[in-house]
């Protein structure tokens, strides 16, 4: 399959962010061994300058990476019409081993790159730059992810055997492969509804009573309700609303509904989840860093506007995820 | 928040009014950058169009075809072996088919000659809904025949009204024309003469006994494999073909094709990659003194990455649109002419047919991110450079 328009996008944006980041890294290195804020040397000069040089390259190869998983999955999509039994991304990611391990990978990915990014915000808010090694630090053990996240991408492209007519039909008629009904098969539908509404009717709370009082376990426990809520929700989505969004009781799949027979809802839904849990999710990671020297103002800038973003997409998420769900509820149908 | 905003349009203003000031060094990217956008995303589209179509001829094909091997290569296979599959519960109809290519030697073209069981194909009565001119199919009589438009083209030119071929012994039978084929169905009809399947075995000299391929019509579509496995654990030695394995082969070899020319036009977007590079390299002193007038008058450096990305999206904004909506044109209203033959072959009588690519947004990413991403990388490190020109170097030059 590597002989694909779409597996040539794949590897053209792993190999771009790659090579940004390598730059990045090269800047990282430089920074972590010769960093002296106290020097007006020459090179000190010309590492403050580099900075802003890593942080444009890591916004840009974190735009690439968003759009390269974008990518990726309508790149499953399309490589289901020719795997034997696939019928959308779920059938070829599952197609051989390495599929959904790049899928993760590449979902991690997007949200380590954007905490460096908070990272490198707070840092610039002061004119210190405290966090200039802690963050080129990080940038550093970024790149085993992102060579571990091009690797799988490689060996799932190259492991994907299409099936060839003139083939025996041992192979042609080989097994479909599964689909994502026994994601959460353990859990009832009231029970999956009940924890869906009930997170996110806790986390806005807790949202809400941060704005008002900022306290820290409350933000740890937002934090942490944030992680879980994403990935409660990512398999309520597949196993509870996606068959609402179909109209079709046995269709359940996370990934149809980024198609354009259901609107590109799922773009909005995913966006919406992911958007709202990094901001969730940082809120508590930034935390630790209240007590660095001259970041005070800064983390609390920032969490404050991440709770409300993260508030602002949970609410978003809530209404379009359960906008099919409801509306076939009012008209009149059985839940 | 709002603040951000404001400083974000006025940056995109000055952007806007910067790329304005070096417009011949704009304009020479912009013609370059669509033109590549304008070759990635016209295959893109005659890819999807042609993939498109091929499903949409494919739904009216048997569900099943079987084909006899010998030393892995198709030959005639006995009718009696729709008797041996009569007992798998499931299959609607078992047609007999006769078919084959004759090479008209006058012309030096192809025909494609299919003889069907009268009477017993499920999708028959379809065919008259297909049929230009000269009414119903007669589907009983002998020595009539129903054709593709350019072989009545051909026989125009000759000036017959019997379509007259020879037999392998070179002995001529004649055949009447009762029905042309309409130029929406020039995919598949273009080059096909349709007769009684006994017609055509005596043209082709088979057996009565024989026919090309049997085809197996199944009433409930989700038990198609696994009658076709039976089909083929009860004939040991025939090729069991589905419908969606047809489609599939379609899919793979468009897609590998595509990709063959992606691969191709790697080289042109990888020049165009060093060009970009090259030219926002080439800093000239004047914009070396507007950087650095600008940080005099307070701009930071990121304030001028953020013009310099600005000025980048718009580029490659602008280069996107205009060459998706060329390529889309050269595909709807100049049937891809530039391409088609690479995706689809070549023939002395090849159909006539029109591309429409549907509106898909997946492929417009896929172009964008094969075209407008590279570009974006190659021009990160120079817009740096550019952004970090010192405050001093102004009054340097003077």
């Amino acid at each position: 399959m590597l002989l694909s328009s779409w597996s040539i996008a794949l590897l053209l944006c792993g190999l771009i962010v790659l090579f940004l980041m390598g730059l990045a890294a090269r800047s990282a290195i430089r920074v972590l061994l010769y960093w002296d804020p106290a020097s007006d040397s020459n090179r000190q000069i010309r590492l403050e300058n580099e900075i802003w040089l890593t942080s444009t390259l890591v916004e840009y190869a974190l735009g690439i990476q968003i759009i390269s998983l974008i990518v990726f999955v309508l790149a499953a999509d399309f490589f289901s019409q020719s795997i034997a039994g696939a019928m959308c991304a779920t059938g070829s990611l599952l197609a051989d081993s390495y599929g959904v391990p790049a899928l993760v990978v590449k979902i991690v990915g997007v949200f380590f790159y954007g905490f460096w990014i908070v990272l490198h915000q707070l840092d610039i808010h002061s004119e210190k730059y405290p966090l200039v090694r802690k963050k080129y630090l990080y940038l550093l053990l970024l790149i085993p992810l992102l060579i571990l996240d091009l690797t799988l991408e490689i060996l799932y492209i190259t492991g994907l055997k299409p099936d060839i007519i003139t083939s025996c039909c041992a192979v042609v008629f080989g097994d479909t492969t599964g689909g994502g009904t026994n994601l959460i098969g353990g859990f009832s539908h009231g029970l999956s509804m009940g924890l869906f509404y009930g997170t996110a009717g806790g986390l806005l709370c807790i949202g809400l009573f941060l704005l008002k009082r900022w306290q820290r376990w409350a933000c740890v426990l937002f934090s942490s309700g944030w992680l879980w809520f994403f990935l409660l929700s990512l398999t309520v989505v597949t196993s509870e609303f996606s068959s609402y969004i179909y109209a079709m009781p046995f269709h359940k799949c996370p990934f149809c509904i980024l198609k354009p027979e259901y609107h590109y809802i799922g773009f909005v839904l995913y966006f919406a989840l992911f958007l709202g849990a990094f901001f969730g999710m940082s809120g508590a990671l930034v935390e630790p860093l209240r007590s660095v020297d001259d970041l005070e103002s800064g983390v609390t800038g920032y969490q404050a506007s991440a709770v409300k973003s993260s508030l602002f997409f949970l609410t978003v998420f809530v209404l379009v995820s359960s906008y099919h769900y409801w509306r076939y509820i009012l008209i009149g149908g059985e839940g | 928040m709002n603040s951000r905003l404001t400083q974000h349009l006025n940056i995109l203003d000055y952007a806007l009014s910067s790329l304005w000031r070096r417009r011949a060094k704009n304009l020479s990217i912009l013609i370059v950058f669509s033109w590549v956008i304008f070759l990635v995303a016209s295959f893109q589209l005659v890819t999807q169009a042609l993939t498109e179509t091929a499903t949409s001829v494919l739904r009216s094909t048997p569900e099943i075809t079987v084909q006899k091997m010998s030393a892995g290569r198709q030959i005639e296979i006995p009718i009696d072996f729709s008797r041996k599959l009569a007992a798998i519960f499931g299959i609607q109809e078992i047609v007999p088919r006769v078919w084959g290519y004759y090479f008209d030697e006058v012309t030096g073209a192809n025909y494609t000659v299919m003889g069907i069981a009268p009477g017993r194909m499920p999708l028959l009565d379809r065919l008259n809904l297909s049929l230009e001119e000269g009414g119903r199919y007669d589907q009983g009589s002998r020595g009539k025949v129903v054709i593709g438009r350019s072989i009545r083209r051909i026989m125009e030119e000759k000036g017959s009204t019997l379509l007259s071929l020879f037999r392998p012994d070179l002995s001529q039978t004649s055949f009447e024309v009762t029905g042309v084929f309409k130029p929406e169905v020039d995919i598949l009809t273009n080059d096909l003469i349709v007769m009684n399947i006994d017609d055509a075995r005596d043209l082709f000299a088979i057996p009565s006994s024989m026919a090309t391929d049997l085809c197996v019509y199944v009433a409930n579509p989700s038990e198609v494999a696994t009658i076709a496995r039976k089909i083929s654990e009860a004939l040991p030695g025939t090729r069991v073909l589905t419908r969606s394995q047809i489609n599939r082969t379609y899919q793979v070899v468009f897609g590998w094709r595509s990709g063959f020319a992606s691969v191709c036009l790697l080289t042109a977007l990888t020049a165009f990659v060093i060009l970009a590079w090259d030219k926002a390299s080439g800093l000239s002193p004047e914009e070396k003194r507007e950087i650095s007038i600008l940080k005099i008058l307070g701009w930071e450096t990121a304030d001028v990455l953020a013009v310099r990305f600005w000025e980048g999206i718009l580029v490659s904004g602008i280069a996107f649109i205009v060459g998706c909506t060329l390529a889309y044109a050269h595909v709807v209203f100049f049937n891809a002419s530039l391409f088609k033959p690479v995706l689809i072959g070549w023939s002395v009588i090849y159909p006539e047919f029109r591309l429409v690519p549907s509106f898909r947004l997946d492929q417009f990413l896929l172009v964008f991110s094969l075209s407008v991403l590279p570009y974006l990388a190659a021009t990160v490190i120079p817009a740096w450079r550019s952004a970090s020109v010192p405050a001093d170097s102004a009054l340097s030059g003077m």
